[in-house]
């Protein structure tokens, strides 16, 4: 993939992209075997069906990013005019919405079955014709399952930031945070083979708050850039980094007075609205077509840029934070 | 890391792990094994006693329960009722088991603990006989299952 709408993407890029995408559908797979997998065993360890249901919706945002691909490389549109960009967000937000819902009934269920004092039953199984308890076998596959996000957790978080792409983000950042479920429900498992029954339901609360938790930071982050908030770094934790240098790009030519910047996050790329209030109140069209060019050459991620010459600079718009408010 | 598994399974499984919460196994091994029988065609023949002697339960499933026990150093004391009834008293403590025509299809399976399904059993006809134990009691199921395993197997 070299496009992405109207932006075509830099040799780095591209070829993060084609990682990314390689990582995804390898992550797809390997969810899909550990389903599997723990679906053998899961037995009645309410964390086993938590640690279970919570691989399931690992595999949302992973499709949901697969998915977006497909759609963001659409060129803009008379219908869709700033491109397909922001169903990047819209698979985000889908993805928390989901893990925050299921994630909550989860954690109603195992704080009920603590409540009630169920006691989990795990029995025996036949295997190679000795008959052992079920507890080890999930042990042992979840200890199995516990290697694979360590080394595709940290390939994706690494390729997010190159990308712009927070779905990857988050993704990646579940995955790096996957090993405290797999180590709740082992935990849990080696509880009830303790008599320790309620260690089961405690490991099962634990992992469920957990997805509780991750679905309500990827929710309230997709519906943040969904309300078109400032662009962020891709962590979401300050102010982007590319709305200060374009204010100081363009306070640096001669013919500006002063400038201001509104710049949105759609997704991975980046719609820019300058501001410039020109000295003696006049400029040419050259010279904002010269501005907005080389606004977009800045950076891979602009190239949907508008430069307007104003009287005034509107108040909500980005200044670099030293400069005087206007 | 498989290997401090397999050595914690090993330690782990030698002092009786699964352990059950409750303590059942434990009262089996101190002499007596509470079972509770509901009659089902040959499988359980539940006979009714004269006023004040103990309920004959046999059948090749009480053999079985009887054998257990037996592993075990412990006597039956059976108690007959319907389905219903042996759930309630295997919820309430008062059974440790309870035996009749369930099957691994039973809907008791949210009160108690079910065993693995059984089909090899005289007079199971092709049906997945199990047995129901007090829920979670994971000691006395990985017992019971492994007994039968042999007896069967």
């Amino acid at each position: 993939m070299e496009r992405m709408g109207r932006t075509d993407l830099p040799p780095e890029q591209q070829e993060a992209l084609r990682k990314a995408i390689r990582w995804e559908w390898f992550t797809v797979g390997y969810t899909i075997v550990t389903i599997a997998l723990i679906a053998l065993v899961v037995g009645g360890s309410q964390a086993m069906k938590t640690a279970w249901i919570e691989d399931m919706l690992s595999l949302i945002p992973q499709l949901a990013f697969l998915a977006a691909l497909l759609l963001i490389r659409r060129p803009p549109s008379r219908t869709f005019p700033y491109g397909l960009h922001q169903v990047t967000e819209t698979g985000h937000l889908i993805a928390g919405v989901a893990l925050l819902a299921i994630g909550g009934s989860l954690a109603i269920e195992s704080a009920l079955g603590l409540v009630n004092a169920e006691h989990p039953a795990i029995g025996t199984v036949v295997l190679f014709g000795q008959t052992i308890w079920m507890g080890w076998l999930m042990v042992s596959v979840m200890a199995v399952t516990m290697i694979g996000p360590f080394f595709y957790g940290h390939a994706k978080s690494k390729l997010a930031p190159v990308l712009h792409n927070k779905v990857l983000y988050a993704d990646a950042d579940m995955a790096k945070a996957d090993w405290t479920t797999t180590a709740a429900s082992i935990i849990g498992v080696l509880g009830v083979g303790l008599g320790l029954w309620w260690l089961d339901g405690a490991a099962a609360l634990f992992i469920s708050l957990g997805i509780v938790w991750d679905g309500w930071r990827n929710t309230s982050m997709a519906v943040r850039d969904l309300l078109d908030q400032r662009a962020l770094t891709v962590d979401s934790k300050k102010p982007h980094p590319l709305s200060d240098r374009i204010v100081q790009a363009l306070n640096a030519q001669p013919w500006v007075r002063d400038a201001a910047v509104r710049v949105r996050d759609m997704g991975q790329v980046f719609h820019v609205e300058a501001f410039v209030v020109p000295h003696r109140g006049r400029v040419s069209v050259a010279r904002i077509e010269a501005a907005r060019a080389a606004i977009a050459r800045m950076d891979w991620k602009m190239q949907d840029v508008v430069v307007i010459p104003v009287r005034e600079l509107p108040a909500e718009a980005d200044r670099p934070r030293d400069a005087p408010a206007a | 890391m498989v290997g401090l598994l397999v050595s914690a399974m090993l330690v782990l499984g030698g002092c009786g792990v699964p352990v059950d919460p409750g303590g059942t196994l434990e009262r089996i091994d101190a002499g007596i094994l509470r079972a509770g029988a509901s009659a089902s065609g040959g499988l359980v023949v539940v006979s009714t006693p004269a006023a004040g002697q103990p309920v004959d339960v046999t059948g090749p499933l009480a053999d079985l329960v009887e054998g257990f026990a037996e592993t075990r150093g412990a006597r039956v004391v059976w108690t007959s009722g319907s389905e219903e009834e042996l759930v309630d008293g295997i919820e309430d403590g008062s059974l440790d088991l309870a035996i009749g025509g369930m099957t691994d299809a039973t809907p008791w399976a949210d009160r108690a603990s079910v065993t693995r399904g059984y089909s090899d059993i005289p007079g199971a006809d092709g049906r997945s006989i199990v047995l129901l134990l007090p829920l979670g009691e994971n000691g006395t199921q990985s017992a019971l299952e492994r007994y039968l395993d042999e007896e069967l197997g």
